[in-house]
């Protein structure tokens, strides 16, 4: 498997763990938070509870006016608490959005960097195939929308080719010789294989697509250097 | 005769103060919204505060008032000078 191929999908799958660590950190960070407020803020009987106390510890306040008095300052505190229910209220609706926000703001962040990963990738290889279309019955293929017109040979060389990049296999000069024959790999020539292969080759643009797209690995056979997800067979 | 009537007399006076009304004054509350007073009752049982408690507990219950402290229990001699503090809570339990 080509190495840029691996380091894009390890990047990937890096950045994606980082975002769900992330992610899962403002979370909780802000439930605890909205936590926090909820259960430290007083409720309205914290006002009356004290009032109360302050009603016992003081054994001469018995006055009429007095109770009067205390007595709204209790009713004054209750209202202050409901002002603090709608404070909470709007509180956790603005944490809420808060986390929807930072959420956002991450996921964009390494997607950003995820992508400028990858474009440096591109830069450097120069030439990414994005698609590939392979037409049986026009004998074309289309590499990022770009046709070629292939021989018969050529195009079923190119469709074993992508049919075993699509399984992850490997494929060598006999077993390409084989599977476009009909006949069994082992009674193949591995040099009639190679002859397929350098005819399609050929046919696309020799070096350039050897490093591109018909790449060979030494000792284990020939491969598509692309990701299989691009691959199409129509 | 006289030897007799000196510890009569005494008797009658020690069971008259054991007779004497027994009042308390207390401190009650009510939830929601928070309502307070302060009142004067009468005592039936033990002229202690820990009796009061128990008693004025159970009879402002009906009202729904909680008894936070019972303050003192006194004679009624203490009686008037709690009267203007005490308002509609004066001997109303």
């Amino acid at each position: 498997m080509p190495a840029t191929t691996i380091s894009a999908i390890e990047a990937r799958r890096t950045g994606t763990r980082f975002v769900l660590l992330c992610i899962g950190a403002i979370i909780a960070i802000l439930l605890i938070a909205t936590a926090f407020l909820l259960f430290t803020l007083p409720d309205a009987n914290a006002f009356n509870a004290r009032v109360e106390q302050v009603f016992i510890e003081n054994s001469d306040l018995t006055g009429q006016a007095e109770l009067r008095l205390l007595e709204i300052l209790a009713q004054s505190g209750t209202a202050f608490a409901d002002t603090l229910a709608g404070y909470r209220m709007v509180i956790t609706v603005l944490l809420v959005f808060a986390t929807a926000m930072l959420v956002a703001a991450v996921a964009a962040l390494v997607m950003l960097v995820l992508l400028n990963r990858r474009m440096a990738q591109i830069e450097h290889s120069g030439i990414q195939v994005n698609s590939l279309i392979l037409s049986r019955e026009e004998k074309t293929v289309y590499l990022n929308n770009m046709a070629f017109k292939l021989t018969e040979a050529a195009i079923e060389t190119l469709g074993v080719l992508a049919e075993a990049r699509m399984d992850d296999e490997m494929l060598n000069g006999a077993e390409i010789e084989g599977m476009i024959s009909g006949r069994n790999a082992a009674d193949c020539d591995e040099a009639s294989g190679a002859t397929r292969i350098k005819r399609l080759r050929d046919a696309l643009g020799n070096q350039l697509m050897t490093e591109l797209l018909v790449k060979n690995i030494a000792r284990k056979g020939y491969v598509l250097a692309i990701d299989k997800s691009v691959i199409q067979i129509v | 005769m006289k030897h007799v009537i000196a510890p009569l007399t005494l008797l009658i006076f020690i069971a008259g103060s054991a007779n004497a009304a027994c009042y308390a004054d207390y401190k009650a509350k009510r939830d929601a919204p928070l309502r307070l007073h302060y009142g004067v009752s009468q005592i039936n049982g033990d002229c202690t505060v820990a009796n009061a408690q128990s008693e004025l507990t159970d009879r402002i219950a009906s009202d729904k008032w909680e008894l936070l402290a019972v303050l003192s229990v006194f004679d009624e001699n203490g009686l008037e000078e709690r009267r203007g503090n005490a308002g509609d809570y004066y001997l109303r339990y």
